[in-house]
């Protein structure tokens, strides 16, 4: 028996802030596990994701969502991201027997910080920094963009039609945070 | 500029990082007679005439894809953007 | 003082007064107003002196284009100089001071330099201050600096918030006139995204400062009644005070948004916000600008473009004078006429350079035909002007009217070249406009109202069908085309006075004249000998007469001539906004590693490496210097146990089938031989066979390998990685993604690293040197089953572990870890402790790899397989890269133990004199070794490998230093490392 535990200290935990009839949070509570579909082997891989999600593999630029609330994003042309809407202990493996080890996986859950973006500006909070498009007829509900914004990487997903969740590198995360919040600040 | 993307649409170029000519995925044969000379070539000698180029950049900022941008740099006019995997492919490279 | 100036109309609130202060004085004026018409409305006629003979100068024009009334905006750190007086919405308690004066406005002390000015012409300061050449740096630039540059600056920091941003459109439409409203009604109505920006805080350009009807409404009245249209569609946005500045490739527009300059409070919003603009399409409908005539001492406080004067009568209901005389070359001139005197305001003569029937009667006016203004008097303000049939006509202010000239700047951006038009005298854009743009209006040589109504909807609904959407047909409003013939007649000669061209840069027509005979007749050299259209205003009133006249001296036509080439930005756009929230400590992003807080707290300092932040030393108190704590850091690691946070090096998880021979390819030695739960030491080299990066790579499982890169390279070799896997082997079942930021690691360093790690790993993985060797690596849990991964790996050359777990826990983690050597001494040691053990280890970092280093030079030669295809290994094997006499690694010590090597420094073989031919090499690391109790140091000496013992000469002629060194092996420390395989 070991003498200590270890305390978790997500990035951004505890943010909530809302400006101007915008709200952006922390959301701490996901797991994302990559997986990489091994090349001539796809078919087998994405039956197994239809087998586990109910779903097919998402189109570039696109993310399903399954009933239970799994969120797969198609990232690349041969990878996708898993988001699970909880912290898991194991998620990689847990992902990895559900696909019958279809694929590679690698868990990203403390890769990145998270944010949700939500209220009716928050299209015009993410004018000043996002370089994409989000007119909801080119970048609809469930669309997903990989993108820079201030220098920063970010996975931008529109989870509804004024709601985004944004991820970025979580050693960066103060920045990230600092970006979002001085849009929100200098379009309120 | 915009890069249109083959699978994602128009991206600001801002999001690729330019590397060089596409001839760089045409790697010489290490077990050739005249590996030496040819890996020469393939690393420092390039044409840079007026017009189109085919170009490699990578959407670092984005999938991480390698394309092959075929771009006038006179007039920076795009004509064409293919997935650099597929052009190595078709040109035989294999593993 | 009263608003002496103000007449009725305009559309400015009356209801409503704002008080503003020009040169400490307290003015008033309305909303609605500029400061330009608000002065003016006060009766403050004279408002700057010109840049380089500080003549007086009055307002000019109405618009962007204003060469004169450039004034200090702000006081202290809000300063702005250079702002066009024009251009500046009246704000409640807004400061301006008039610029460029010594003394006072009235009774500036430089105006001497006009009465020098026969010495002062184009190309005066090339010609005089070239001798003695002893006085270039001494004596002239200080005194030409002093008495050089627009306007002055604060000095402080710009307090300001700017930010930027990106919008996208089907149509951009820039300019909202006639033609641009059109233009966008159209394109809105069919169901285009559009965005309709126009520089001025009220939409509607010329028509806010016409007469004309159109439907019958008065112009303005027409302008609110399309924008009320636009109030209820979703699919446009109005952009106020935004000037697009610059064509960019594929469609892209830069657009500076004026948030709050018309704002007294700010409360810290952003000033401006610097748009990129995406457009499918965009239509330039930016309108004309009107150009003067040239003619003597027509520079005259008083003297303004007639169309600027039609401006401030309809649009402000101010007057520039009581007295206004109108000289024109063209029908448009007589609008100004015949608005002036249906406000009320007398036109004592108008003056017409053509011979032609007058154009119309106009009651107690003096029409003069084929005359032109000769002289003028009045040197702060206007008094009369004089004709060329000597009759002097008294007069406060004269309207001049040269003609339109169409704003083609934008669309020769991208090198596209105006063509001159001969049959309205300007140049219009050419055929080579910028992708996707189409021109509309008065830009396009349409100078008439109802056809430029046309011509807006027409061409929209051209770029409509062009992007596949279906126009709606809108009624084209009705409006008459009123006259608009013209004479070309650039400037009335006279070869006594001066006639002025560039109100800004005080060229004159002489100027022009004296260049042409001097040889420099290519437009482009004209504008450098002369400064005739440089600085704020970019020659947008000059340039064409310039030209004209310049045409004229060397017999050629105005086409023939040319212009200049037009880049960004078509009008000033501050530093400010272009550096927009990138200042000070945001300039760009930081990362931190997980032990960020818990090193903050425990005497940290930090270092920027790269966008990280790493921990330099921990400072404990009573140490008095970073060498006290670094010294202890590193003895104290090598005496128990250091450690050491390693998050920042690059993590590439390296997945598939084919991950071994992938590896195989990318680095010089082998991986796919590397068993399941061994890490190996690896070289990568570029293709040309120098060393580009080394790390070490674990296989963590048959098919999944995970990679370290060093800190700074980690995004370099990832790109590097995915261009290996996509286009050199794209066959290969192997899968890239950077774990980086996902794992904590901590070096564990010391002989107590084990003992220290059996507190923290779960007990049922075997620690031992035999169950847990080193190079060992595998999946492990640590405080009751976290999971975690542990490196038996050692940069420090010490028995080491490098123990990962989910960055999310890295805080806790070093805590933990911390608490568990507490027993032992354990320290955390920074990024120079780190240093100092490499060096005494003879470890390579970026000082040894530096882009020029070989495999051979750092004695891995043999790493690079010649068995196998691999990048840069074919190549690395050129002569010059394997040569015998090359520098190698070595150590070196200093013969005297108590001096201080000095990096940088150059080996000299003892004898030989100090100089490039007898270079031996280079120092390039050295670090004071607390465990040897001297300097120890790594660098680079021709065949040093066969040179252990000599002694040689370090010299460093920066730092006039010289001292004698041993050459010694580059392992300080436990050269046979036994102690990491302890």
């Amino acid at each position: 028996m070991i003498e200590y535990h270890l305390v978790a200290e997500p990035p951004l935990a505890g943010t909530d802030i809302s400006i101007g009839g915008v709200r952006l949070a922390a959301q701490t509570e996901i797991s994302i596990v990559s997986i990489a579909l091994p090349l001539e082997q796809e078919t087998e891989a994405t039956a197994a994701l239809e087998a586990a999600y109910k779903l097919a593999l998402p189109e570039s630029g696109h993310s399903i969502v399954a009933s239970d609330g799994a969120r797969v994003v198609r990232t690349a042309l041969d990878q996708a991201f898993i988001l699970l809407p909880e912290i898991q202990h194991s998620p990689e493996r847990m992902v990895s027997e559900k696909l019958l080890e279809t694929v590679y996986t690698t868990d990203q859950t403390d890769v990145w910080a998270a944010l949700t973006l939500e209220g009716s500006g928050a299209v015009a909070v993410l004018e000043r920094v996002c370089p994409l498009d989000l007119d909801p007829s080119l970048f609809p509900k469930n669309a997903a963009a990989r993108t820079m914004m201030e220098h920063l990487g970010v996975l931008i997903i529109r989870t509804d039609d004024a709601a985004f969740l944004l991820l970025s590198a979580s050693s960066s995360a103060a920045s990230f945070l600092h970006m979002l919040k001085t849009s929100m600040v200098n379009v309120a | 500029m915009i890069i249109p993307h083959p699978l994602l649409g128009p991206r600001d170029a801002a999001e690729f990082v330019y590397l060089g000519d596409a001839c760089l995925i045409d790697r010489p044969d290490w077990r050739a007679n005249d590996a030496m000379e040819k890996f020469h070539d393939y690393g420092y000698m390039r044409d840079n005439p007026p017009g189109e180029h085919q170009e490699l950049w990578f959407h670092e900022q984005g999938d991480r894809s390698w394309l092959v941008v075929t771009r006038n740099v006179t007039t920076h006019e795009i004509s064409k953007v293919e997935l650099a995997r597929d052009v190595a492919r078709l040109q035989g490279r294999d593993k | 003082m009263n608003q002496i100036n103000r007449i009725s109309g305009g559309q400015i609130d009356r209801s409503r007064q704002i008080k503003f202060r020009f040169n400490g004085k307290w003015m008033r004026g309305h909303p609605g107003d500029t400061l330009a018409s608000a002065l003016m409305a006060n009766g403050q006629q004279l408002v700057g002196r010109s840049f380089k003979y500080h003549r007086p100068r009055g307002i000019f024009t109405a618009g962007p284009e204003e060469p004169n009334a450039l004034v200090e905006l702000r006081s202290k750190a809000h300063q702005e100089p250079n702002t066009r007086a024009t251009m500046v919405e009246l704000y409640e308690n807004l400061w301006a001071t008039s610029q460029n004066h010594k003394g006072s406005l009235e009774f500036d002390l430089l105006a001497i330099n006009d009465w020098f000015s026969p010495f002062l012409s184009a190309g005066f300061y090339y010609k005089t201050f070239m001798w003695p050449r002893s006085f270039w740096e001494r004596i002239y630039e200080p005194v030409i600096r002093a008495a050089a540059g627009l306007g002055s600056l604060s000095m402080e920091e710009d307090p300001d918030a700017y930010d930027k941003g990106f919008l996208h459109c089907d149509i951009l439409v820039i300019g909202s006139g006639p033609a641009g409203l059109m233009a966008a009604l159209t394109a809105a109505r069919s169901g285009a995204r559009v965005i309709l920006a126009d520089e001025d805080f009220q939409m509607g350009g010329r028509l806010n400062s016409e007469t004309y009807e159109i439907d019958g409404y008065p112009a303005a009245e027409w302008v609110a009644k399309t924008l009320e249209d636009f109030a209820g569609m979703d699919n446009v946005r109005i952009m106020k005070r935004t000037s697009v500045y610059g064509t960019y490739d594929h469609g892209i527009y830069g657009a500076l948004e004026r948030k709050t300059d018309h704002l007294a409070e700010t409360n810290g919003a952003p000033r401006h916000v610097l748009w990129r603009i995406y457009s499918k399409r965009a239509i330039l409908a930016a309108g004309a600008t009107e150009r003067p005539i040239a003619f003597a001492d027509n520079d005259r406080p008083g003297i303004m473009l007639s169309g600027a004067v039609r401006s401030y009568v309809n649009r402000f209901g101010v007057t520039p004078g009581q007295e206004v005389a109108v000289f024109t070359n063209n029908d448009d001139g007589w609008r100004t006429a015949r608005d002036l005197i249906n406000k009320g305001v007398h036109v004592p003569a108008i003056i017409d350079s053509r011979d032609i029937a007058p154009r119309q009667k106009l009651p107690g006016t003096r029409i003069f035909m084929g005359q032109a203004v000769n002289a003028t008097i009045g040197r702060k303000g206007l008094k009369a002007i004089g004709l060329t049939n000597e009759q002097v006509i008294s007069c406060d202010a004269l309207a001049v009217s040269g003609g339109w000239n169409p704003n083609v700047h934008l669309t020769c951006h991208q090198r596209g070249r105006p063509v001159w038009r001969e049959d309205i005298h300007a140049f219009v854009p050419g055929k080579e406009l910028p992708v996707g743009m189409s021109v509309a209006g008065a830009t396009n040589g349409v100078l008439t109202l109802g056809a430029s109504l046309q011509d807006g909807a027409q061409v929209a609904k051209n770029v409509l069908e062009d992007i596949g959407k279906a126009p709606v047909d809108i009624a084209i409003p009705q409006a008459e085309d009123e006259a608009s013939d013209g004479q070309a007649f650039w400037h009335v000669k006279n070869d006594k006075k001066r006639a002025w061209l560039d109100l800004q840069n005080d060229v004159t027509v002489k100027d022009v004249k004296i260049a042409n005979a001097e040889g420099f007749r290519s437009v482009e050299l004209l504008k450098r000998y002369t400064t005739l259209g440089m600085a704020t205003d970019q020659g947008k009133t000059s340039n064409i007469a310039g030209l004209a006249i310049l045409a004229e001296e060397a017999g050629k036509t105005i086409p023939e001539v040319g212009t200049t080439i037009f880049r960004p930005p078509y009008t000033p756009v501050p530093i400010g906004a272009f550096a927009g929230r990138s200042r000070g400590k945001v300039f760009r992003p930081f990362r931190i590693t997980p032990s960020h807080d818990w090193a903050a707290k425990n005497g940290a300092s930090f270092v920027e490496v790269g966008n990280w932040l790493r921990a330099e030393w921990y400072a404990r108190p009573g140490e008095k210097g970073w060498r006290d704590s670094v010294d202890r850091e590193a003895r104290m690691t090598r005496q128990s146990v250091g450690i050491c946070d390693v998050t920042t090096l690059g993590k590439i998880d390296i997945q598939g089938r084919d991950a071994g021979a992938f590896l195989d390819k990318v680095y010089s030695n082998t991986f796919s031989t590397l068993p399941v739960g061994k890490v190996r030491y690896g070289l990568m080299l570029r293709e040309d066979g120098i060393c580009y990066d080394d790390g070490t790579t674990a296989r963590m499982g048959e098919r999944h390998y995970v990679m370290t890169t060093t800190t700074a390279n980690a995004v370099l070799v990832y790109r590097r990685l995915e261009f290996a896997r996509q286009c050199l082997w794209p066959n290969m079942d192997v899968h890239l993604i950077s774990t980086t930021d996902g794992w904590a690691q901590f070096a564990v360093a010391g002989p107590k690293a084990r003992d220290l790690l059996r507190k923290v790993v779960d007990v049922e993985h075997d620690l031992s040197n035999e169950a847990f060797p080193f190079m060992a690596c595998g999946h492990v849990t640590v405080c009751n089953g976290m999971p975690a991964r542990l490196f038996r790996i050692s940069f420090s050359g010490e028995l080491a572990f490098e123990i990962a777990v989910p960055s999310r826990y890295g805080n806790s983690m070093i805590s933990v870890l911390m608490n568990a050597g507490e027993e032992f001494g354990a320290v955390p040691y920074g990024i120079e402790a780190l240093g100092v053990m490499r060096i005494e280890k003879g470890h390579c970092t970026g000082n040894e790899l530096n882009g020029q280093t070989t495999a051979h030079a750092i004695g891995a030669g043999k790493m690079v397989s010649q068995k196998k295809e691999c990048i840069g290994n074919v190549l690395s094997q050129r002569a010059a890269l394997t040569d015998e006499n090359s520098e190698r690694l070595v150590g070196l010590q200093p013969v005297e133990k108590d001096k201080d090597l000095i990096a940088g420094s150059h080996f000299i073989t003892k004898g030989d004199t100090v100089n490039i031919a007898n270079d031996q090499g280079w120092m390039t690391s050295v670090a004071y070794s607390p465990n040897l109790g001297h300097s120890v140091g790594l660098g680079f000496i021709k065949r040093g490998h066969e040179r252990m013992g000599e002694i040689i000469r370090a010299v460093s002629p920066i730092h006039e230093t010289e001292m004698d060194v041993e050459i010694v092996s580059p392992h300080f420390i436990d050269a046979e490392g036994t102690r990491l395989r302890d």
